[in-house]
């Protein structure tokens, strides 16, 4: 019987730690375990006899670091040792005459994955392949995923599985005592990727003992449908001079694990300390009694890194706000790259409350791929929302589907045969849960029957890709009222039929209902009710609206998923005497006032009002910059300082913009004073200081272009030569990485004598600058605005 | 774990201006909203240590340092450490480096607050251990700190299993990730008046730094 087969029907065994075997056989700290596979085969050999002789039915290969990471400079290949390591197990199988499977035992990289890290998903699902690729050829049964703690790194690793081999896949993580993952992954989060992806089983390993693993375990039967698997380690580690060692001995391990085995478990086995006595001890205890009963949890969840959303009784807000349709400002953005501006779009509209958002940035001149992949990237490390991917472009879509950190949300497939053939496979693939349209190639249905058969169809296909109900979100679509009155009707009555009679949840785009009527957001909000009330499971609106929301959390209050309406007090208690005092505030504040004050609301409104009597230039010279000196001469001085300073530089920035609106809406371009390169340099990613100027030179009318961190000299180069700009910034914050500055300063200089430079940086001083070719050392942010002014003003004259 | 207020001022410049209160209030909710979101964490473990000149052995870590062996002279046991805050600080300051630098600085200075003030934490646990067997402990002394190279920060993570342990690892330039972290070495010795509480800022180099305490070089 094959592994998949017996997994669930019988209560199986996974051995114990082989680490701490090896240390006690002389292995020291540092070295590379693996390598013993080559130099000591029988001592390896020897463990998985021991484990086997134990009753153990799945022996881990030593492969655990055989990544190409960690063997480089070993003399050997990822390859080899993995090959290797399987082949131990399997000859120690045949040795010992027993019936056993051999796992291929991937564990983490040992780097942080971007955005915090430098590695990126790509190269981590490269560095898994190929001990996939060895560990499969050479006969291993399963593949055990284990010790991870990233939901990221997970993911390239069962990617690398599943794409290169078709062996079963278990995946076992570290959560730590508040049931987290190092990244802040919960275990909701972990359980719906994992489900997603398609393994096998998922379970819990290291960290702790059997007892803290039991406190977990209620949690995860109650989230997963898959097999559990549970490898603690013999306790917690202790250090006695200089040497780790586990404190629970074989009989107490094997107690907690039979209570474990007891309340439902599918894989029992060990982890660091634990020797074949515990395992001998844990198989006696446990075996005879039944695995798990494993069963459909009926969850339907999309997840980030973080947390998961479930769709459930409490509707969902899935914020609309990512999306250049309709949207000048929005496409302009896209045209210039100005991820920043979207970046901000997502972050406001969490403040408002959305639990989701929406990602749609396709335009026909754009490359939407390349677009989708920066956006979907830049996002997960500024927000923990999941994420809706909204593309048509199936190629967009399988970038970001393949690059999201989470069980994605798709938007969308439709009943056109075309369509469904494009979407369910990637969506089967990545496990996302999909958007229907109830639409196909007869058009939009005018009758709700037409579109409940069409998300009949859409079900039943979707079940030939293993996709099941939970996993889609069916949209009955929303066509205004001005072209017909039904129209809400038909929309509202299908979805109470896909909700109620098929069981599945819904979404509507809801404020396409009032388009072509005046003052839009009456009707919006009405049917937004009448929709929550009629069964939608998720609003896709403008968390931006105020209307909109009040009726999201009222209809939750109404509803009774909103707890005691706790979420109602703490969103509305407060909030009566706001808005009046808040008008009174920036109607006493001048422009001036407002940006030495730091009052970002103030100094906008301040702008738009002195540009109802005053021309533009008079606003930037009579109160924008003269407010920015007196705030910088205070930094300077030292009677201002940093979040203050910053403060007035995001209220300048907001009375710049309403400047940029101005000009915009009469056609002029706003010309700038320079154009700047910035960028912190190679091997450094500290750079809160090089953002930090960038901002502040924004403020005093330059254009940036910010390189960001981690910068090679030859892009610094690149950027100069290409903007052919007058000025570079570099900044460096370690000892270490003042020799790559030097090395981009040697490199400008050579090539563009004319271009100057100006540092700093934690770590440089004067001297230092001036050792390495520097033009100019800015202590701090405004000593790089004054340097750049002079040197601007001079050379402009 | 706490973002000491008065460290944190320190870190962004502060020099006793006049705070006005929507400021003071904005770094109260981001220091806040710092600690709760942090779970720090820390590995440790104790070797022997011997010193030879300039050759230092702490396990199998072998560092030349002048610095550092004037630091662990005499020590005959010392304590690998390495802690962290853990990556919401790193997040965080990404998330308010787009919608609000202001508050993106703060959390950089908060974050520094909080790893010191959590090593510290740890420090103090190694010291009640190293009391209860009549040891005391010398200044902790970090990889990058005088001639103590930063190369060795490779060591001390496979020595002390940080990625696994704690989740901290290096990039390919030796800085640790997540940022808010820090590895020292803690010189374990036998006579009291050796172990003299040296401050902090007292250790470094840099004595035109800004944020320089009180107190100057120690003469190294």
């Amino acid at each position: 019987m094959g592994f998949k087969e017996q997994l669930g029907n019988q209560l199986l065994f996974f051995d114990g730690a082989m680490g701490t075997m090896l240390q006690e056989r002389g292995l020291s700290s540092g070295e590379l375990p693996e390598l013993w596979n080559i130099s000591k085969e029988e001592v390896i050999l020897d463990i998985h006899k021991q484990y086997l002789a134990s009753g153990c039915n799945i022996i881990k290969a030593n492969t655990f670091g055989a990544n190409p990471f960690k063997v480089e400079g070993t003399g050997y290949t990822c390859e080899e040792l993995t090959a290797k390591g399987i082949a131990i197990v399997k000859r120690a199988i045949a040795e010992s005459g027993r019936e056993a499977y051999a796992a291929l035992d991937i564990g983490s990289l040992g780097k942080l994955l971007e955005p915090l890290g430098d590695l990126s998903f790509e190269e981590a699902y490269e560095a898994f392949k190929p001990m996939c690729v060895a560990g499969a050829q050479a006969g291993a049964d399963l593949c055990l995923i284990e010790t991870m703690n990233d939901t990221y790194e997970i993911k390239a690793a069962v990617l690398a599985a599943k794409e290169n081999t078709s062996l079963p896949i278990v995946v076992t993580m570290v959560f730590d005592e508040e049931g987290k993952l190092l990244t802040g992954a919960d275990m909701a989060a972990a359980v719906a990727l994992l489900e997603g992806l398609g393994a096998d089983a998922l379970g819990l390993n290291c960290g702790f003992g059997p007892d803290v693993m039991q406190k977990f375990l209620p949690r995860l039967r109650e989230l997963t449908s898959l097999p559990i698997v549970v490898n603690p380690n013999a306790g917690l580690p202790s250090v006695v001079d200089g040497k780790t060692c586990f404190h629970v001995g074989a009989k107490e391990f094997a107690a907690v694990m039979k209570e474990i085995a007891l309340d439902g478990v599918s894989i029992l086995g060990g982890c660091c300390g634990t020797t074949p006595a515990h395992l001998a001890a844990l198989v006696e205890a446990c075996s005879g009694i039944p695995p798990l009963a494993v069963s459909d949890k009926n969850r339907s969840m999309v997840s980030s890194y973080t947390h998961a959303v479930e769709f459930n009784d409490r509707p969902k807000i899935i914020g609309e706000r990512i999306n250049p349709t309709g949207k000048s400002r929005f496409k302009q953005a896209l045209r210039d790259q100005d991820l920043e501006y979207i970046y901000k779009e997502a972050l406001a509209q969490q403040d408002l409350g959305a639990h989701i958002l929406d990602v749609n940035v396709g335009l026909p001149e754009i490359d939407e791929v390349k677009m989708m992949r920066s956006v979907v990237t830049g996002l997960q490390g500024i927000t923990d929302l999941p994420l809706q991917i909204d593309t048509s472009d199936a190629r967009a879509m399988e970038t970001a589907l393949r690059l999201y950190n989470g069980k994605p949300l798709l938007n969308s497939v439709n009943g056109k045969q075309e369509s469904m053939d494009a979407v369910f496979p990637l969506a089967a693939k990545y496990g996302a849960m999909v958007v229907c349209l109830t639409l196909d190639e007869g058009g939009i249905p005018k009758t709700a029957e037409g579109r409940i058969q069409i998300a009949e169809k859409i079900i039943a296909e979707a079940a030939k890709y293993g996709i099941q109900k939970k996993d889609l979100l069916i949209d009955t679509l929303t066509m205004t009222i001005s072209t017909g009155q039904e129209n809400a009707k038909v929309t509202l009555d299908a979805l109470h039929y896909v909700r109620h009679v098929l069981g599945v949840h819904t979404t509507l785009g809801v404020s396409n209902i009032s388009f072509g009527l005046p003052q839009r957001e009456r009707v919006n909000t009405a049917f937004f009710t009448m929709a929550l009330a009629q069964g939608l499971s998720a609003g896709i609106i403008n968390p931006a609206s105020e209307a909109m929301m009040s009726a999201y959390h009222a209809y939750c209050a109404l509803n009774g998923s909103d707890s005691q309406c706790a979420d109602y007090i703490s969103a509305y208690s407060k909030q009566e005497q706001q808005p009046k005092q808040v008008a009174a505030k920036s109607g006493e504040v001048s422009l001036f006032d407002a940006v030495v004050r730091g009052l970002v609301e103030s100094a906008y409104q301040a702008a738009k009002k002195e540009l109802e009597t005053k021309k533009p230039l008079e606003v930037i010279d009579q109160e924008l910059i003269p407010a920015l000196d007196q705030v910088g001469q205070g930094f300077e001085k030292k009677s201002v300082f940093l979040p203050q300073l910053l403060m007035s530089a995001d209220a300048a920035k907001a009375g710049f913009d309403a400047i940029k609106e101005h000009l915009k809406a009469k056609g002029d371009a706003s010309a700038s004073k320079g154009t700047i390169v910035i960028a912190t340099v190679k091997g450094d990613i500290h750079d809160i200081g090089k953002n930090i100027v960038k901002v502040l030179l924004e403020n005093y009318g330059f254009q940036v272009i910010d390189l960001g961190k981690d910068v090679d000299p030859q892009l610094v180069l690149k950027a100069a030569r290409e903007h052919q700009v007058k000025l570079v910034g570099l900044s460096a914050l370690m000892t270490t990485t003042v020799a790559n500055m030097e090395a981009t300063i040697k490199l400008l200089k050579e090539e563009l004598p004319s271009c100057k430079v100006m540092v700093g940086g934690a770590v440089l001083t004067q001297t230092y600058a001036d050792m390495i070719g520097a033009d100019f050392y800015s202590k701090d942010a405004m000593g790089s605005v004054r340097y750049a002014n002079e040197l601007f003003e001079r050379t402009n004259v | 774990m706490k973002a000491d207020r008065k460290e944190t001022l320190r870190y962004l410049g502060y020099r006793g201006q006049q705070l006005d209160p929507g400021t003071a209030e904005m770094i109260e909710a981001i220091a806040a909203e710092l600690e709760q979101g942090s779970s720090p964490k820390s590995v440790y473990q104790e070797y022997e240590c011997k010193v030879n000149g300039d050759r230092i052995r702490i396990g199998s870590l072998e560092v030349e340092s002048r610095h550092l062996a004037v630091n662990l002279k005499g020590c005959e046991r010392a304590v690998l450490l390495a802690a962290t805050i853990g990556r919401t600080a790193d997040f965080l300051i990404r998330k308010y480096s787009v919608c609000n630098m202001a508050k993106a600085a703060v959390v950089q200075a908060a974050g520094a607050a909080c790893i010191e003030s959590y090593v510290d934490e740890v420090e103090d646990a190694v010291r009640k251990q190293a009391r209860e067997r009549g040891l005391y402990l010398r200044p902790r002394f970090s990889p990058g700190y005088g001639d103590f190279a930063l190369d060795h920060q490779k060591d001390i993570f496979e020595m002390l299993a940080c990625g696994k342990r704690i989740g901290v690892v290096l990039t390919e330039g030796n800085l640790m990730m997540p940022s808010k972290s820090v590895t020292a070495v803690i010189g374990l010795t036998t006579k009291e008046r050796e172990s003299c509480q040296m401050e902090k800022c007292s250790l470094c180099m840099k004595t035109d730094c800004e944020f320089r305490q009180e107190g100057e070089a120690n003469g190294l």
